[in-house]
């Protein structure tokens, strides 16, 4: 049989194919009379008989590409299967053919990483270079004639996947990959319809590489991304070719686990199903899975993801791509957390009776338990504390039922005593996390950005990888992935760089846009205030600190309530309300220190996990988690995003906002919201800002609008702020996963 | 199988007095029944036996009404059928739970008198999350 019929097989095939868009009939029509076998050997003919057609119908970039041209003598133009696109010097081949609309086949390649060239399945023909070419890593030259779809074209690529298939085992029906596999999806469409291989295939060790990802390494097409991926954004080292020639692998080398925090991304880079998910293994079919674009909570960057969940369980969580905040990475507890969201949790309200034990009852009895209590005690014993995963539509609940209550003592854990609510650029991510990439000199105060916001870290590791920037620490030894001056360990060595003693002073004030980045631990420190003014006349020293289109100064949040709490102005009246306080209300806050609480006082805990707040509890009020419910949630840098329900909530819980509004009622105190689009309008008129959804709201400037304080900074040392990257709330808590990825992972 | 109580057809109910004391005497059975039905169904932490006696009484109530014979008969057969498979462990608890403890209304310590003066979202929130 001839070669050409093969190939015209796989035209066909690729004319219907998810991964080859031709969105154009006509173009399909061209595509499918190149069939017969001499233009083969003669790729000249095979180009005269496509004659370039002046009117092509408009093609849509592939996947919404648009190009930016920096510069507009950098233009040049090139033809793609003969329409002609404007690109900027210095993109590749490939990236041209996606401008044109046409989607190369590939595997090594992907946008966010370097360009190996090695696995050459984007071979395109470029009229008169004598060979295909990889357009990956070809750049495209003014007046190149690309034609994507010639029989040589096609003929390469189907070598290609046949070599690609020799030593690969067809195993798919158990590879978890399975639906969402590139080699999969595109042996369909390019690949040759029988075998001729023969003799036996090559076989790999498996690596052990922790707890998170599964390796079957016999299905490594050694595209090298996961390689690139570990030692250009996770900047780690771990990964690595070993061998050559056949007995090529992926390993590490020497036995060791991949220690990252952004391992996780591997799984979806990897183009086969050689590094899957571990716990998802087996799990389920990607095409039984509902995807519900989310976002993430368990830190203050609020990641967009999917939740992928079947029936009533979540499933995975994998990424979704946002440029602004976390580009196409997800952190490791942020896509591993989510087994936490099915163990210990509440699912009936409960009352602790004399004997010490909790009895379920029904939310009748509950919440008029709660009612009774509430009324016995004064006004300015009540306190309410929201926890790190509350929604803003609750702690808008909450701070008006507490407030009609008589109380103002209300606030979200973490946000420290009497913290500043009023700018909201005192607490926020002025620069804005795609705005780190301008910065060109990184102070990072008291904040150890890997464990606080893996994802924020990775945009400074970009940025120091891209521009060579600075980067000066204070605070206690740890880790970094860049290059990086350790200053010092307190708030002195910061007096000194703010006096301009300091030698890193003079870079921060050499820089064109220097970036201050301060950890949200400094908010529970008893000089907090000394240190934020040192701040401020650190500010007002460098003008290239706070100008009109840069402002340099920021607090890097850890919680994905406290930006929302402090923009609705969740701040406390007292200092030591803990102290004195009868009543409680505990909004799934589990990391408050209750230890200085009243003996006789009554708590009551609002959440969703039997985590820490409950062991003082008095009467428990189960609610739903981020998976279950609509709510607001504001990022680091301001950005107000939703979560959306992915499955219901588990027995009798109820979703936070519903259950104060019922408690407001009974207390005899009702709020008027029914519904949450009327809660909603309540927040509009606080902070409308949270409900631009998707939209940074930048904070408006603030040049020393503060009052000097009168205090002197400490002498102790800036503490380490998050103890344990994977365990940080009460999901991730109960994660199992995340227990062992801190017993394994850490370092002690 | 030896089943304890063999349902049979008994004969057509003569008269209304008839069936009147049949039903009495299908109570009184019923009644007795209890505690080995809460002994197999383990019912003692969600229901007492008067609880269970007076949901009996209120399923015969509500068809106080009926006062053909023949229809009291049918009535009365299936309420048999339905307490030998009780007796004979044909149902598991949570049917029991579901059926003559919970009833058709939420929990029972759900349905206070005091409901009338509840705002609608009070009311929907106490059946369920989704409204
Ligand atoms: S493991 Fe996956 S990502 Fe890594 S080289 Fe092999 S195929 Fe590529
Ligand atoms: S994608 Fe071009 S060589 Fe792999």
């Amino acid at each position: 049989m001839g070669l050409g019929l093969l190939a015209s097989r796989a035209l066909r095939s690729s004319s219907s194919s998810r991964v080859f868009l031709s969105t154009s009939p006509r173009y399909n029509t061209l595509v499918r009379t190149i069939v017969s076998t001499p233009e083969l050997h003669k790729p000249e003919a095979a180009a005269a008989e496509a004659p370039a057609e002046p009117d092509l119908p408009k093609r849509t970039p592939v996947a919404g590409a648009r190009v930016h041209f920096p510069n507009p003598d950098d233009v040049i133009e090139v033809f793609v299967d003969g329409y002609p696109v404007k690109i900027p010097k210095g993109m590749t081949v490939l990236q041209a053919c996606s401008v044109a609309g046409v989607d190369i086949p590939r595997f090594c390649y992907h946008d966010r990483l370097s360009i190996a060239g090695n696995c050459r399945m984007c071979l395109v023909e470029v009229e008169k270079s004598p060979k295909p070419v990889a357009s990956c890593a070809m750049p495209a030259l003014p007046g190149m004639k690309i034609k994507t779809d010639t029989p040589i074209a096609k003929k390469a690529r189907e070598g290609v996947m046949e070599f690609l298939l020799m030593n690969h085992p067809l195993d798919c029906p158990i590879c978890d990959q399975g639906g969402e596999c590139d080699l999969q999806d595109q042996s369909m469409a390019f690949g040759s319809d029988r075998g001729r291989f023969t003799e036996t295939k090559r076989s790999v060790v498996d690596k052990n590489l922790g707890p998170l990802v599964k390796t079957v390494m016999t299905r490594c097409i050694q595209c090298t991304r996961c390689v690139r991926f570990a030692s250009e954004i996770a900047g780690v080292q771990d990964l690595g070719m070993l061998g050559r020639g056949s007995g090529e692998e992926i390993g590490t080398y020497v036995e060791k686990l991949m220690t990252s925090e952004l391992s996780g991304n591997v799984i979806d880079i990897c183009p086969v199903g050689a590094l899957t998910s571990k716990p998802f293994a087996f799990k389920a079919r990607n095409w039984e899975l509902k995807g519900t674009e989310s976002i993430d909570v368990t830190d203050a960057v609020g990641s967009n993801i999917r939740i992928d969940s079947r029936g009533p369980e979540v499933m995975r969580i994998v990424p979704r791509l946002n440029e602004d905040i976390n580009e196409e990475w997800i952190s490791d507890k942020t896509r591993f957390c989510y087994d936490g969201l099915k163990r210990q949790r509440l699912s009936d309200p409960m009352i602790r009776g004399a004997d010490g034990r909790f009895q379920p009852v029904s939310w009748r009895d509950a919440l008029a338990v709660v009612a009774e209590v509430i009324h016995q005690v004064k006004p300015e014993e009540i306190v309410g504390v929201a926890g790190k995963l509350s929604d803003a539509e609750s702690m808008i609940l909450l701070k008006d039922f507490l407030n009609k209550m008589g109380s103002n003592n209300i606030w979200c854990e973490g946000n420290g005593k009497n913290t500043d609510a009023d700018l909201r650029s005192g607490y926020l991510l002025n620069s804005s996390i795609s705005g780190l990439e301008k910065a060109d000199c990184f102070l990072l105060v008291g904040t150890q950005p890997r464990v606080e916001a893996a994802m924020v870290n990775a945009r400074i590791r970009k940025t120091v990888r891209a521009t060579q920037a600075k980067v000066g620490y204070v605070g206690p030894a740890t880790d970094f992935n860049y290059d990086h001056q350790h200053l010092g360990t307190g708030p002195e060595t910061l007096a000194a760089i703010a006096e301009g003693t300091h030698p890193f002073s003079s870079a921060l004030a050499s820089a064109k846009n220097p970036a201050v980045i301060v950890g949200a631990g400094i908010f529970e420190r008893e000089d907090k205030d000394a240190i934020f003014s040192v701040l401020q006349s650190l500010a007002a020293k460098n003008e290239n600190l706070i100008r009109p289109d840069w402002n340099g100064l920021n607090v890097l949040l850890l919680n994905a309530a406290q930006a929302a709490a402090l923009d609705l102005g969740l701040v406390p009246e007292s200092d030591n309300a803990i102290e004195s306080a009868k009543f409680v209300y505990l909004m799934g806050a589990d990391d408050v220190n209750l230890d200085n609480l009243p003996k006789d006082a009554f708590v009551v805990y609002q959440g969703h996990h039997g985590d820490s707040g409950v062991y003082r509890a008095n009467v428990i009020l189960p609610s739903a988690v981020f998976s279950e419910k609509e709510g607001i949630y504001a990022n680091t840098e301001g950005c107000a995003q939703q979560t959306v329900p992915a499955v219901p909530t588990v027995g009798d819980a109820r979703e936070d906002w519903k259950i104060i509004r019922a408690l407001s009622e009974v207390s005899g105190v009702r709020l008027p919201y029914d519904s949450i689009s009327a809660v909603r309008s309540r927040i509009r008129t606080v902070a409308p800002n949270l409900l631009n959804l998707d939209e940074r709201e930048p904070a408006a400037f603030s040049i020393s609008l503060k009052p000097e304080s009168p205090k002197k900074v400490s002498k102790s040392p800036f503490g380490v702020t998050v103890e344990n990257f994977y365990m940080t709330d009460a999901i991730t808590r109960a994660s199992k996963i995340m227990a062992q990825c801190s017993a394994v992972l850490t370092k002690k | 199988m030896a089943f304890a109580m063999r349902v049979k057809v008994p004969p057509n109910s003569a008269n209304l007095a008839e069936a009147r004391h049949r039903t009495f005497d299908f109570f009184r059975t019923a009644c007795r029944a209890i505690p080995s039905i809460m002994d197999i169904y383990n019912l003692y932490d969600v229901v007492n036996p008067s609880q269970l006696r007076s949901t009996i009484a209120a399923e015969i109530r509500k068809n106080a009404h009926i006062s053909n014979p023949k229809v009291i008969d049918m009535l009365l057969f299936k309420g048999m059928e339905e307490l030998s498979n009780i007796t004979e462990h044909a149902k598991q608890r949570h049917h029991i739970i579901g059926q003559y403890v919970v009833g058709n209304h939420g929990l029972v310590q759900d349905v206070a008198s005091k409901d009338e003066d509840l705002s609608p979202f009070l009311k929907n929130f106490y059946k369920s999350n989704y409204f």
